[in-house]
C-alpha cells in the first residue's frame, strides 16, 4: 500500500525520542522532510542526523514545552524553512506520575497548549497544502482509568475531545484530523523503563493486565500513526484509534 | 553522564582529598571470622574491651540525672549527665550481688539496685547501704560504681572498656574535620530501632561499606544514586565513600519524568519538580543551588557544608561498628553490635536524627528506643531489603562450599575494615 507521504512537509512537536521519535523517523523513511522540537540539543541533533539519513530535510528547535511563544516560533520557522506544512503530529508531553498541583498546569502547558499552540500556527500551512492532516497523540491512560488520579490522565482526554472538534471544523477546509491512544510503551529511557526498575510493583501490575504481557514497542506505535496522518487514510478524520495490544477492556462500540 | 564535584579550590570545611588507594591485596577474607566463636572471644578481647565505642547521643542523656543503658557483648554500661553538665559511663552492675543496676532509659537523683536497695550517686560512688553495720568488713573498696572513660564529641557519647587505652582524640582523628561541619548536636532524634538479626556484627557492617550491592539488591536507587562512580577513602582506622544523591546512576538511561525519589528530595527543600524545565542530569546542581539560596531562610545553617554535601550521601564509618548516612539535612546512623554468645546473631541499631526547619513542629516526645525482631515490622524499603538479605549470607558462611569473601575494587571499604579489624585481633 503507497502512503503517499513521499514528498510532503511534515512536524513533529517531542520528535527526539520514544514514540515522537519513532513518528518523525517513519514519516523521513517515507520520504518526508520533517521537522521536531524537543528539550534537548543532543537528542535533537541526532534525530535529526537520523532523519537526513532517509534523504530528506531535517530541522530542529531545543525548546521548554510549556514556553508558549518558543513553541509557536519553532512552528513559523519549520513552514518558513519548508516552505508550507502537510503534517503536524502533536506528541509532547510532559508525562505523569503526580497528582501535584503544579504539576496540572505543567501538563496543561506541556501536553495540550503546545498541542493547540501548534495547531494556531501551522493551520494557515495546512489549509494550502490540500493534503493537510493533524494527528493528536493522547493516551490510552485518557479512556480508563489508570494508575492512580493524575494530571497527565486528566489531559490526555482533553485532547480526544477537543481532536474530535477540530476534525468537525477543518474538514472542510480540507484538513483531516485524528487521534491516537497508545497503550504503555516501552523504549529506552522511557518512563517505564524507570518504573520497572524504581517502582516495580507499579509495572507488573501494568503488565499483568496486558493480555501479552508485554508493552509496546515505539515502531508498533509508530506505523499506526503514521498511517493516520498520511494521504492513505483519506475518508479517516475524527477517529480516535487506541494501540494498546489489548490493555483496555472496555468495548469501543 | 558526568557528575559534576567539588574540585580543589571549591569552598569545603570537611575535606574532599581523594587519598592514595591502599594495596591490600586481593587476598581472600577467611569466613571463619565470621563464624568461629573463637574468634569472638578475641574480638571481646582485643577489639571491643579496647576501641572506643559509640554509646548513646547527647540528647538522649540531656539533663542532669539522665540515664541510658547501652550493652555491648555480655556488658551493660550505664551512661549519664552529670549536675556539672558532663556524660559520665559505668558498668551497670552492683557492687553487692551483681544484679544489673539499672535499665532502659529515664530520670534518676540516684541510681539504687533493685534487689536489696544498694543506692548510688549520679557520680557513681555509694549513696547509701541499707544496714551497712551488718558488713563487718564494711562497704566495698572500690567505693561505688566502676568508671568508664567517657569522651562526647558532636552531639554523641563515646565509652572505651580499657581505662589506659588511647585517646579518643587520637582514635577518631581525622573524622573531627571531616564531620564537625555537620553539627549533628542541631539534629534531633526522631528514630530509634534495635532489632535482632541473625547474623555476625562484621556481615552487617559489610553491607554498608560497599555500594556495589545496589544493582543487585536495590534496584530503585539507581534512579537517585550514582552506584560506582564514587569516590573512596581509607584513613588510619576509619573509611568513607562519597556517594552522589538526587542524580541517576550512569547504569540506566536518563527519563523525560523525574524520578520519584529526586521529585521527593526536591520537595523535602521547596523546591517545586513541576517547575524544573532541566534535564535530570541536570537537577543535583541545580538543587544544590536552591539549597545555598532557600536553607537560610528555612531556618537551615549550611554555612559550614560545600555544595555536594547539601545532596549526597558522605557514608563514613566510624570504626569499628558505626555506619553514618551523614546528609546535610539528616543522619542515619547505624549500630552494629555484637551479641552476647552468638557469633551468628547481632543487634542492629538503627537512629536516625533530622535537621528541622524554623517553622517545623519538633516531636512532642524523644523517641524511646524500640526493640524487635527482624521481619517484625518495617524499616522502609531499602533497610528491609538489607536486612531480608543478610540471614542468607551468615548461612551461607557456614557453607562446605564456600570458603571466604573474594573481593573487588568497590569492596575496598571492606578490606580497609578488615585490615583495622586484624591490627587489632592480631590473627585469626
Amino acid at each position: 500500500m503507497e502512503l503517499g507521504l513521499n514528498g510532503m512537509k511534515a512536524a513533529v512537536t517531542g520528535g527526539s525520542r520514544g514514540i515522537g521519535k519513532a513518528i518523525a523517523t517513519l514519516l523521513a523513511k517515507e520520504g518526508c522532510d520533517v521537522s521536531i522540537c524537543a528539550r534537548g540539543e543532543e537528542s535533537i541533533a541526532a534525530t535529526r542526523a537520523e532523519i537526513e539519513s532517509h534523504g530528506v530535510k531535517s530541522h530542529g528547535t531545543a525548546l521548554q514545552g510549556r514556553d508558549g511563544e518558543s513553541v509557536r516560533g519553532w512552528m513559523r520557522e519549520t513552514c518558513d524553512v519548508f516552505g508550507g506544512l502537510d503534517l503536524l503530529v502533536c506528541s509532547l508531553s510532559a508525562g505523569g506520575g503526580t497528582n501535584d498541583e503544579r504539576y496540572w498546569y505543567r501538563s496543561f502547558e506541556i501536553d495540550v497548549m503546545s498541542a493547540m499552540r501548534s495547531v494556531d500556527e501551522a493551520y494557515p500551512h495546512l489549509k494550502k497544502s490540500g493534503n493537510g492532516s493533524i494527528l493528536v497523540i493522547s493516551s490510552m491512560a485518557a479512556a480508563e482509568t489508570f494508575v492512580a488520579p493524575m494530571a497527565y490522565n486528566a489531559m490526555k482526554a482533553s485532547l480526544v475531545t477537543w481532536s474530535k472538534q477540530l476534525a468537525e471544523q477543518y474538514a472542510p477546509k480540507g484538513i483531516r484530523v485524528n487521534c491516537l491512544e497508545p497503550g504503555p510503551t516501552m523504549f529506552p529511557g522511557s518512563n517505564w523503563e524507570m518504573i520497572k526498575v524504581a517502582r516495580s510493583r507499579t509495572y507488573s501490575g501494568v503488565l499483568r493486565q496486558q493480555p501479552t504481557r508485554r508493552m509496546g514497542e515505539v515502531d508498533e506505535i509508530a506505523r499506526s500513526a503514521v498511517f493516520l496522518a498520511s494521504p492513505a487514510a483519506s475518508w479517516v478524520t475524527g477517529a480516535t484509534l487506541r494501540v494498546d495490544g489489548g490493555y483496555t477492556k472496555g468495548v469501543q462500540f | 553522564m558526568t557528575i559534576q564535584r567539588v574540585k580543589p579550590g571549591d569552598f569545603t570545611k570537611t575535606p574532599v582529598e581523594k587519598t592514595e588507594d591502599p594495596d591490600f591485596g586481593s587476598e581472600m577474607i577467611p569466613k571463619e571470622r565470621y563464624t568461629s566463636r573463637d574468634f569472638m572471644q578475641k574480638e571481646w578481647d582485643r577489639l571491643w574491651t579496647k576501641v572506643w565505642n559509640w554509646g548513646c547521643a547527647s540528647q538522649d542523656i540531656e539533663e542532669p540525672g539522665d540515664y541510658l543503658v547501652t550493652s555491648l557483648g555480655k556488658e551493660e554500661i550505664l551512661l549519664t549527665r552529670q549536675p556539672d553538665g558532663t556524660a559520665k559511663g559505668f558498668y551497670n552492675v552492683c557492687q553487692h550481688r551483681g544484679n544489673r543496676l539499672m535499665m532502659g532509659q529515664g530520670n534518676a537523683t540516684t541510681f539504687k539496685c533493685n534487689y536489696h536497695h544498694w543506692e548510688y550517686k549520679l557520680t557513681g560512688e555509694f549513696e547509701n547501704i541499707p544496714d551497712i553495720e551488718t558488713f563487718p568488713q564494711g562497704a566495698p573498696p572500690c567505693g561505688g560504681l566502676t568508671e568508664v572513660r567517657v569522651e562526647e564529641w558532636n552531639g554523641f557519647v563515646f565509652f572505651c572498656l580499657d581505662p589506659d587505652g588511647e585517646s579518643f582524640d587520637d582514635f577518631i582523628h581525622p573524622l573531627k574535620e571531616h564531620l564537625g561541619p555537620y553539627h549533628f548536636d542541631r539534629m534531633v532524634k526522631v528514630t530509634d530501632w534495635t532489632v535482632e538479626w541473625e547474623c555476625n556484627w562484621k556481615t552487617s557492617v559489610d553491607a554498608f561499606n560497599e555500594s556495589y550491592h545496589v544493582q543487585g539488591i536495590h534496584p530503585e536507587l539507581l534512579y537517585f544514586i550514582e552506584d560506582k562512580h564514587l569516590q573512596i577513602d581509607t584513613y588510619e582506622k576509619h573509611n568513607r565513600y562519597l556517594i552522589p544523591f538526587a542524580t541517576i546512576s550512569h547504569r540506566v538511561n536518563e527519563t523525560t519524568e523525574i524520578p520519584h525519589l529526586i521529585k521527593h528530595a526536591m520537595k523535602e527543600a521547596g523546591m517545586d519538580p513541576a517547575d524544573f524545565d532541566g534535564r535530570i542530569s541536570e537537577i543535583r546542581p541545580a538543587l544544590q543551588k536552591w539549597k545555598r539560596e532557600h536553607g537560610a531562610e528555612q531556618g537551615l545553617d549550611y554555612s559550614d557544608l560545600n555544595d555536594e554535601q547539601l545532596t549526597d550521601d558522605y557514608h563514613y564509618m566510624i570504626f569499628p561498628n558505626i555506619t553514618m548516612n551523614t546528609h546535610a539535612d539528616d543522619l542515619m546512623l547505624f549500630r552494629q553490635r555484637p551479641h552476647e554468645t552468638d557469633p551468628d546473631k547481632m543487634y542492629f541499631d538503627a537512629q536516625m536524627f533530622k535537621l528541622f526547619k524554623k517553622d517545623e513542629e519538633l516531636p512532642r516526645r524523644k523517641p524511646k528506643n524500640e526493640r524487635f525482631k527482624h521481619g517484625e515490622r518495617s524499616m522502609g524499603l531499602v533497610i528491609d531489603q538489607d536486612a531480608a538479605n543478610l540471614p542468607g549470607v551468615q548461612r551461607g558462611m557456614h557453607s562446605a562450599a564456600y570458603e571466604g569473601l573474594w573481593l573487588g575494587d568497590q569492596e575496598l571499604r571492606i578490606r580497609h575494615f578488615h585490615k583495622v579489624l586484624m591490627d587489632y585481633v592480631g590473627e585469626d
